[in-house]
This record gives structure tokens, sequence and C-alpha cells, in this order.
């Protein structure tokens, strides 16, 4: 770079490159965040920061299910009114907040915190498994619900664990698969529209 | 690469996917008329997607582009076969994530590769139907022909002489089987047995469906498999990186039949 011609002061530079950092922002992107952070109230800069910092000093991941907490265990492992015979066992901690919303769901959870993915060489030792395997043998846990996505990814991630636990005689389901709402038969895939039919119920 | 319009049609297996930002995918894919290459497929992820199960990985799919500045943009996607079987065996789903993931690290993108395109389309319909697993080690060979690698198994890879039908080295670094008087500088090998070589001259002319009906032992299957890993090694000079999956998946206690299908799949109404 010619000499008076310097780039942005150095603390917004490494705002913005800091920001670049974070997914889905691109170097323009985290540039005007950056100019835009320059503009904010001081308070308002401080709780972002403060915000940050308190999610990497007071977050943790439970140590029996591995979903993201506060306290060790987490609310839902410490709960004595859910049942502890049932494991629904997720991808991601987004998807315990999304089957408690939405399902009446009243077990645990296992978050695997991934999903097997042999072609980028995510294998089974890079996501939670093994520690699923070790909740079952107590034997108190009796039924996994494997609530991964309806992908090629997700489902060869369930046949894996339910190959894996077979030996331990836990009974293993899925959830079921079919047509979301709103969703338009002409559009819909084969496999998805041949499991609709296959789980058609009476009206 | 074919000639492309602003929008154009083809056919195509998907071969992989990675996310971008909150809805959106990148798909490689292979097509019969473009090769491989990457495109965009935008709220992909959205279960109201009108093309999200269209685009899983293994799957062959009808698809319309548009040409993108830097990707090419899915407007429209229909399967034409799902390959269901490798969505519900995960033996199979392991062994087509293995042949797409060989398939990626052999080809370069924009190549027209139609032979290529139907032994892909081949092995996927076999494994979706059920022939024997080791139909993946005919991929293996077909593969390393097209590109340019064929397994020498007719006569010595470094001198050309006829081989006695014996056990006999085979190395990679050389091409094949190599003849008692080259051994010496031919690079390290495995030796194979008379009938892994036979398996080798065979699936130069056979189809795939009469490789399948080839009875091959646990140890043959072995020592194929073990033969061609090595040359698929030494070509990459890596091994691919869903070969370890393959191998976990392998390790795996079978499925009881009680199992099978049961747990994990609702009954058929009327069962």
């Amino acid at each position: 770079m010619p000499e008076g011609h310097a780039g942005p002061p150095e603390p917004i530079t490494r705002l913005i490159d800091e920001f670049n950092k974070l997914p889905g922002i691109g170097p323009k992107s985290a540039q005007r965040l950056a100019y835009y952070i320059l503009r904010v109230p001081e308070h308002d800069a401080r709780a972002l920061a403060d915000a940050i910092l308190a999610v990497k000093a007071r977050i943790i991941l439970c140590s029996r299910c591995l979903n993201i907490t506060e306290s060790e265990p987490c609310g839902y492992c410490s709960d004595p009114r859910r049942d502890q015979s049932v494991i629904c066992v997720v991808e991601q901690a987004l998807d315990v907040l999304a089957v408690e919303r939405a399902s009446g769901f009243r077990g645990l959870y296992h978050v695997l915190h991934g999903v097997l993915n042999p072609m980028d060489g995510v294998g089974p030792e890079d996501i939670y498994v093994r520690e699923l395997v070790t909740r079952l043998n107590d034997g108190t846990v009796t039924e996994l619900i494997m609530a991964t996505n309806p992908s090629l990814e997700g489902e060869a991630t369930s046949m894996y664990i339910q190959r894996l636990v077979g030996p331990l005689g836990v009974k293993v389901t899925r959830l079921a698969r079919g047509l979301p709402s709103g969703a338009d038969l002409e559009y819909t895939d084969d496999v998805t529209l041949a499991r609709a039919f296959e789980g058609r119920q009476e009206l | 690469m074919a000639e492309r319009g602003r929008v154009y049609k083809t056919e195509a297996v998907i071969l992989r996917r990675r996310n971008l930002g909150e809805a959106d995918s990148i798909f490689t894919v292979f097509s019969a008329r473009e090769g491989k290459f990457d495109a965009i497929a935008r709220g992909v992820r959205k279960a109201r997607s009108r093309m999200g199960g269209h685009l899983e990985p293994l799957t062959r799919t009808r698809v319309m582009l548009a040409q993108g500045r830097s990707l090419d943009v899915f407007t429209q996607a229909e399967t034409v076969e799902p390959y269901r079987t490798l969505r519900e065996d995960l033996d199979r789903a392991a062994a087509g994530l293995y042949c797409a993931d060989l398939l990626d690290a052999f080809t370069a993108e924009h190549e027209e590769l139609p032979e290529l395109y139907r032994l892909l389309v081949e092995i996927l319909q076999s494994l979706d139907a059920g022939l024997g697993l080791h139909v993946v080690r005919y991929f293996e060979l077909q593969l390393l022909a097209l590109a340019g690698y064929e397994v020498q198994a007719d006569a010595c890879a470094v001198c050309g002489a006829r081989l006695p039908a014996e056990d006999t080295l085979y190395a990679p670094a050389s091409g094949g089987l190599v003849c008692r008087d080259c051994r010496a500088g031919a690079g390290t090998g495995r030796i194979l047995g008379v009938t892994a070589i036979k398996v080798f001259r065979f699936a130069r002319t056979a189809t795939v469906g009469e490789f399948a009906a080839l009875r091959i032992d646990p140890a043959l299957a072995h020592a194929l498999e073990g033969a061609l890993g090595e040359t698929i090694r030494y070509v990459l000079e890596k091994d691919p990186r869903s070969k370890r999956f393959v191998a976990e998946v392998a390790a795996l206690p079978p499925l009881r039949t009680s199992e099978a299908g049961r747990n994990v799949l609702p009954a058929e109404p009327g069962d």
C-alpha cells in the first residue's frame, strides 16, 4: 500500500476482521457492521460485547445430554417430572427448542452436535455418539427416538446409532416422514410421498 | 463442456451438499453433459421448499439451472430415481457415498464424461436393487480405467510378458500385476491369488450385473478391496475421506432381522 493511503484505523480494521469470521458475513457486510458499531451509543456496544463474553463464560454443555446449559446438569436432565426412560436424539441444540415448542415430548434429550457426513470426513468420533451409548448402559432408558433431519446424512446417522445400540436391546424409533403442512403434492419428492402413503392414517 | 444458454436443463446425480447461510445449500452434482459442477439452491432447507427432497445426495434428478455470476442456480428439480434403498440401508448408503466421493476425487469440473455418468447410474441402481456390495469393486476398476489407470491384469505391467497362472505380485506403482523377473524395482505391493486375478480380468468385459453375480468369499473380497484401495491411494496420494466410514459401518454389529425395518420404519398398513 502506498504511503499516505492508509486503510481505516487499526481498531476498525480489527473489528471488520472479527465480523468477517462470522458465518454468512462477507467483507462488505463486515465493513458495514463495523461502521454501524462506531455510531451506536457506548452502552449498546458494551451490552453486545458483554453478551458475547457472557455466552462464552457461562454456557457449558450438560455432561449428560450435551445440550447447552448454564447449570450442570441442565434443566431437562435435572427435572424429576420428565420421563427418564425415553431419550430424543437431535442433531443440534436448536432442535431441542423446536421439539419442546411443538411436540409435548416429556422425556430427555441427547444432542449429537452434528451428523455423520462421510464425504466431509465427519465420523462417529466427531459427534457425541459414544456419550449416547454410555447413557444406555444402566438399563433405565428403554427407547431412543431418533429426531435427526430426514436427509441422507441424518438418516445415515440414525441407522448408524440403531446398529450400534442394537445389542443393548433398546427400542429405536424415528419420527414419521411425510408431507409438511402447506406442501404441494406435485412438488413432493418420491421418497417422501411414498413414505407418506405408507404412514397414512384413517380419518 | 456443452454450450449452455442462460437457462438450461440437464440430468444429474447429486454427489454432495454443503449448507450456505440460513436456508441455502450448494450442491456438487455430476451430469452426463455438463460433467461435475457446483450449483446453489436457494431456500432448499425450508420444510416447504419445492426442490428439497429432489436434491438429496445420491439421487438422480432432472434439474433446470439459471446461469449465475459465479455459481449457477437451481430453478427446478424433479427426481428421476430416488434410490430409496440407499436411504434405508446403512451399508448401501455407505457404499453409494464412497462411490460418489471417489468420482468426485477423480474428476475435474465441467469435464464431459458420459461413460462415467452411465457407470455411476449403473452402480447406484445395483446398490439400490440389493445386488452384492462387491459391485463397488467393479466401480473402482471401471473408474480407474476411464481415468487412464486401467489395472494391468493380463500381462506383466513392467515388461509385458505373459503371466503364468500362479500367485502374482500386484504393485500399484507399476500399474498392475508384475512377473517374477520384474519384481525388483516394481514397488511395494501384495501377492494376489489366481482367483483375484481372474476377477480383475472378468471385470473388464463384464456388465455390472454379471459382476454382481460372482460369488466372492470374504477372503477374496478382502484381497480385492485391499489391492484396489492401495491403487486408489497411489493415484490420489490419499484415501478418499469416506473410506473410513465404510470401514466403521462394516465393523458395526449386524442388524437382527427382527429389527430390520421394524423399529425404524412404520409397518405397512395392512401388515
